[in-house]
């Protein structure tokens, strides 16, 4: 048995002997293949973006190019800021001119002196929110946008660095702030915000804005229900989202979706200003009564008939309870 | 005028970190702060290449380009600095650099990141040569002692190479032409277009 054992044993040293020069020989051979002098596809990949390896620790570290930046360089400091620029210009000056046409939309009829509650405490919290963050936001980021092109050259670089930092702090920090009040004004306006089929008859007649002549309709009209929908629904979540996106890098963005994301924001942003340079211009001095509403959540039974005239019969209807009522003496008696 | 570049010979590289090092000590860069790293594509792998990559100090540089700011200026030198009083660390030269060179010493939520630190190609910032607060915001400014980055000057192998373009880019032709590896080295399609016979040259 020991004989055979060790034939056997020597069998399979003789066989591993016999095969490992040739396992040896063989790998060197397949280095040289591959190994040539040109290296015109690793640079290629490098090129692309493919990350390799550092031991310097990092989100993307490893990327030697990324080549995004660029891209993003070309758009937000090209066709953004350029057209964004020229947007809100042109709808500054386009209100400024309704106005100067228009003037202040005054009610055609004497006021009632008697209140109807248009907006409860909640709802004038939640809106006030959206509006003093979105101002914060607004301004803070044109500042961040156009600030170096129209602010810089006038106050100076220490100035201006000093305003851009209150304001990239205030932008973070109210960022989530105006997000939480969105979700709020969602749920809480998202039930006079469905269609009706008397919107289909305000949009034909484009609201009366221009004949002048107004066109029934429920607690929101079209207008208000655009503002809601893709102002402060689609815009709003769109501005909010990839806002968010920026605010918290400590999740390990990479640059690729940063970038994504600034232009979104950017873009949504501009457009979001526009929108609402018309809703405050209405909601101010556009038209008599409409800051009222808000500001005191009440507003003039003739108010209410000419410019919501549905609602207001619907609202007539309803016995009114002692406290609203209440309510709207308190208010009246103030103004 | 002398217009500074960095250059790595990506053949000389042996990824030996001592740059990164070098960079770290002279300046006394804060933790998670690296102004220079080196990278190495297909690691491990027959034909692996290391670079060590920092700000490339561009002509046309995006940083510059996007800051909300302008706290950046390029020298006569053509070395890109920046004015950390000036900076508010909004990251936007971080999404446009490709290199990666800007870099920030928190990385915080609500974008709390800090001023911006990056390569001054040992070039110091605004502040009065050799003053205390350049050597605190920036770290040390060999270029107004008239010497070189050191990153490149204690470069084992001399593959990071910083210096005026027109004497590195000289003497990295040179090594090229030495190392006359002819059309491989270029390879077959770039000399001669055609994509069949670049295969075929790759492989040889």
């Amino acid at each position: 048995m020991k004989g055979i054992l060790a034939s056997i044993q020597a069998l399979l040293l003789a066989i591993l002997l016999a095969a490992m020069p040739v396992a040896a020989a063989d790998a060197p051979a397949q280095v040289q293949a591959k190994e040539t002098h040109n290296q015109a596809q690793l640079w290629r990949d490098a090129r692309s973006g493919q990350a390799g390896f550092t031991t310097v620790k990092g989100p993307e570290s490893g990327v030697l190019i990324q080549s995004g930046g660029e891209t993003w360089r070309e758009l937000r400091n090209g066709p953004i800021s350029l057209y964004g620029g020229i947007a809100l210009c042109a709808v500054a000056v386009a209100i400024g001119l309704f106005y100067l046409r228009r003037g202040m939309i005054k009610l055609s009829g004497p006021s009632t002196g008697r209140q109807i509650q248009r907006f409860n405490g909640v709802e004038r919290v939640a809106h006030w929110s959206m509006a003093i963050s979105f101002v914060i936001l607004a301004v803070s980021g044109l500042v961040l946008l156009f600030g170096k092109h129209v602010l810089l050259p006038v106050i100076g670089y220490t100035l201006f660095s000093w305003l851009a930092a209150i304001g990239k702090n205030l932008h973070n920090f109210v960022g989530p702030l105006f997000l939480l009040s969105i979700i709020v004004s969602f749920f809480l306006f998202v039930k006079d915000n469905v269609w009706k089929a008397e919107d289909a008859d305000w949009i034909a007649k484009a609201g009366g804005l221009l004949s002048g002549k107004h066109v029934p309709s429920w607690r929101f009209n079209f207008g208000e229900k655009f503002m809601f929908w893709f102002g402060v629904v689609f815009l709003g979540l769109a501005v909010s989202i990839s806002g968010l996106i920026m605010d918290f890098p400590n999740f390990g963005q990479t640059r690729d979706t940063l970038q994504t994301v600034n232009i979104i924001h950017a873009v949504g942003a501009l457009l979001f200003v526009c929108l609402m340079l018309g809703h405050i211009y209405i909601g101010t001095i556009g038209m008599e009564g409409a800051y009222a509403s808000m500001r005191t959540g009440h507003v003039d039974e003739a108010w209410a008939k000419e410019h919501h005239e549905l609602w207001y019969n619907q609202v007539k209807q309803q016995p009114a309870e002692p406290a609203k009522a209440g309510q709207g003496t308190a208010a009246a008696a103030h103004s | 005028m002398a217009r500074m570049k960095f250059l790595c010979d990506a053949e000389r590289c042996i990824e030996c970190n001592g740059c990164v090092t070098a960079c770290k000590n002279e300046h006394d860069v804060p933790w998670g702060v690296n102004r220079r790293r080196v990278v190495t594509l297909n690691d491990g792998v027959p034909g692996e290449r290391s670079v060590s990559v920092a700000c490339m100090h561009c002509t046309d540089a995006p940083c510059m380009a996007v800051c909300p700011v302008d706290c950046f200026y390029q020298t006569e030198e053509g070395v890109v600095l920046h004015d950390k009083d000036l900076c508010i660390g909004c990251g936007y030269c971080f999404y446009a650099c490709p290199f990666g060179a800007p870099q920030f010493p928190q990385g915080g939520a609500f974008g709390m990141r800090g001023k911006m630190d990056k390569c001054t190609f040992c070039a110091g910032g605004p502040e009065r040569d050799h003053s205390a607060e350049e050597h605190k915001k920036y770290g040390r400014n060999r270029l107004a002692e008239g010497k070189l980055p050191l990153c490149a000057e204690m470069c084992a192998t001399k593959a990071l190479l910083g210096g005026d373009a027109e004497a590195i880019s000289n003497i990295y032709r040179e090594r090229v032409l030495k190392r006359g590896k002819g059309a491989d080295l270029i390879g077959w399609g770039t000399a001669y277009g055609k994509r069949e016979a670049a295969k075929e040259g790759g492989k040889s």
